[in-house]
């Protein structure tokens, strides 16, 4: 809700407003001033999207407000919030990431390959890590040292790494070590009618890294919710944030002033890799299965970006925000979730979707040109 | 430090940038305290020059002294740890960050021991910075996208005066300015030309500022410093008569048409 944590420039009073602008607000200040206030913040658009959308489906079917669909909904939206939040790093750069899509399929098949090879599973959970983090050494060595664009550096990452993890894996599915679900079968005494009564019941247990790695129900939000606030914290409080926005948005300047573009360029490739891989890793936990799947990694590359995007990261550079990839994810999340709940025909589900961000993007840029006119860009 | 010792020597120094020559044989001296004018025509290799004493650029050739001692300035950080500082010709200001966040571009006060921003003190020491200069800047934490290209450009001279650095370089430090922006950067350069701590590069188009603003000054033409005189030596005259005379010959070489070569 409106309690989100970014500061903002406060604006109580628009000094450079028009005379009827003015007059207007007079009328009634409260509610007009807070409302420009939280539409000032650029996540306040997206935010406001996404609860009309919730409400929306709210009313239209009672199974939406639900325990059960909250978490049936988490993996629609958890996954994509991390990938756009890297993203977002990259995106404020002035830079795009296509290559997450493979990384998140290549960070579970080296878990794989390190568990194959005898390791325990957090060795593997690093190992597998640091190779994520080696493909955004790689991207970013092609990107600042040789000079391609990010666009086709991370286009030819997302089809040779794709590549690799069909070599890699035989195109066969397997099963994802640490997840394995275990049935045990206990003896639950229960007193009926005044007579002990004795029944076997099966229970299935994960493991405790399985748990803490996306196979607790909550396992996902947690990494998400965390990551994202982690990042915020980093762009708008640190100075590893401050050089990103700095080179996204004047990148002569922010070398005159004698700040490391290439460091600043290389780590936040890194940083996106490594988060593509984390995400790579929980889903394959999540679904106890690492499946070779290079048709979907584009999809879940693009809906990342989408997430990015329609959160209000622009794609220029200079400008971005992790709340609203979030909010973003949550969005994109919410749309699938819902219109699945209608029982919308799932040939008619990304039709629907495409619009829904056009039409998100739409009132994105309108809020964002009402905000620009009371002068608080 | 005797008073008349060089605190900055530029010797032979050249740079290319690939089939172009820019700097061919530079020789400049910069005595300590003093405000040193760099007059020259556009392309004539001013902004090269104080982009290679920023460590923005390396030279190909020659020799920079920086008190007496050889130095190669590695980067941008380098010549800043050595009290060199510079506002360039377009500012290297980030627009989407806020006047406070470019005061302290590259130069963050953080906290200890999580290296966070410390956004109260930069807010204090900013306002401080911007008052002292006399500028209006009423909002701090906007981001400078918003305020006019005079206010833009006070904020990068006050960075720049307000760091640590002994030798400032200025890059057209009045070109976006109006007139009483532009009276507020030259009486800062008069206040610290009276107080002598600094010594200033001054690159400059207005004859006028010129004379009025510095000890010395030089005049830089096709690659070379080809003038050096205290401002008390020469005038408005003597130096429009050097340039016009440039030009002239700038026309003549130009045979066939290509009458813009001058320019």
């Amino acid at each position: 809700m409106s309690s989100s944590s970014t500061s903002s420039p406060a604006p109580e009073q628009a000094p450079a407003g028009e005379p009827q602008a003015r007059e207007a607000k007079a009328a009634r200040p409260g509610a007009r001033a807070l409302l420009l206030r939280f539409l000032t913040l650029r996540e306040g658009s997206i935010i406001v999207v996404t609860l009309l959308t919730a409400l929306y489906f709210s009313a239209q079917t009672e199974r939406f407000f639900t325990h059960d669909n909250f978490i049936s909904l988490l993996p629609y939206f958890a996954p994509f919030a991390i990938l756009a939040v890297g993203e977002v790093m990259v995106m404020v750069l002035g830079e795009i990431d296509l290559s997450i899509g493979s990384v998140f399929l290549f960070a579970p098949f080296m878990f794989y390959q390190f568990n194959e090879a005898g390791l325990p599973l957090v060795v593997n959970l690093i190992l597998a890590l640091a190779c994520c983090a080696v493909v955004g050494l790689i991207n970013g060595f092609f990107i600042e040292v040789i000079g391609v664009s990010s666009f086709i550096t991370t286009l030819g990452m997302l089809l040779g790494l794709g590549g690799l993890v069909l070599i890699i894996s035989d195109a066969q599915p397997v099963a994802m070590p640490g997840a394995e679900v275990t049935s045990r079968t206990v003896n639950v005494t229960e007193i009926v009618n005044g007579q002990e009564i004795t029944l076997q019941e099966k229970v299935n247990e994960v493991g405790t890294f399985a748990k803490i790695f996306g196979a607790g129900a909550y396992s996902q939000l947690i990494w998400a919710l965390v990551i994202v606030v982690a990042v915020q914290v980093l762009l708008t409080l640190t100075r590893w944030g401050t050089y990103t926005i700095a080179v996204g948005g004047n990148r002569l300047g922010a070398k005159e002033a004698g700040i490391n573009v290439r460091l600043v360029v290389i780590r936040n490739f890194v940083l996106c890799s490594l988060l593509a891989g984390l995400v790579g890793i929980l889903e394959a936990t999540r679904s106890s299965t690492v499946t070779p799947d290079t048709a979907g990694a584009a999809e879940t590359m693009f809906r990342a970006v989408s997430a990015a995007v329609i959160g209000g990261t622009l794609l220029v550079g200079g400008v971005g925000t992790a709340v609203g990839a979030l909010f973003g994810a949550l969005f994109l999340g919410i749309l699938r979730d819902g219109l699945t709940l209608e029982g919308v025909n799932a040939d008619y589900l990304d039709f629907i979707l495409g619009i829904a961000i056009l039409a998100a993007m739409v009132i994105n840029i309108y809020v964002g040109r009402v905000r620009r006119r009371s002068g608080h860009g | 430090m005797a008073e008349h010792e060089d605190v900055l020597r530029v010797e032979q120094v050249a740079k290319r940038f690939g089939p172009v020559t820019a700097l061919r044989d530079v020789n400049l001296r910069l005595r300590q305290g003093e405000v040193l004018g760099l007059l020259g025509d556009n392309g004539a290799g001013k902004s090269t020059l104080i982009k290679i004493l920023s460590g923005f650029h390396k030279p190909d050739d020659g020799r920079i002294l920086l008190r007496g001692e050889e130095v190669e300035l590695k980067s941008v950080d380098h010549a800043r740890s050595l009290g060199i500082d510079c506002v360039y010709q377009d500012l290297a200001l980030v627009n989407e960050l806020s006047v406070v966040r470019n005061m302290f571009l590259r130069r963050e006060r953080v906290h200890k021991p999580l290296p966070f921003l410390a956004n109260r003190a930069m807010k204090q020491e900013t306002r401080k910075a911007l008052d002292q200069i006399g500028v209006n800047i009423p909002r701090i934490d906007v981001p400078v996208a918003r305020l006019s290209g005079g206010q833009r450009q006070a904020i990068a001279v006050a960075r720049t005066v307000n760091s640590d650095a002994d030798i400032i370089l200025l890059d057209e430090p009045l070109a976006a300015m109006g007139a009483k922006e532009g009276a507020l950067i030259l009486d800062l350069v008069a206040r610290l030309r009276a107080e002598g701590r600094v010594s200033i590069i001054m690159i400059a188009h207005n004859y006028v500022h010129i004379l009025e603003a510095c000890d010395r000054v030089n005049l830089i033409q096709d690659g070379e410093i080809t003038f050096d005189k205290p401002t008390a030596e020469t005038s408005v005259e003597e130096l429009n008569e050097i340039v016009v005379e440039e030009y002239r010959r700038a026309r003549l070489a130009a045979v066939g048409g290509d009458d813009t070569a001058g320019r």
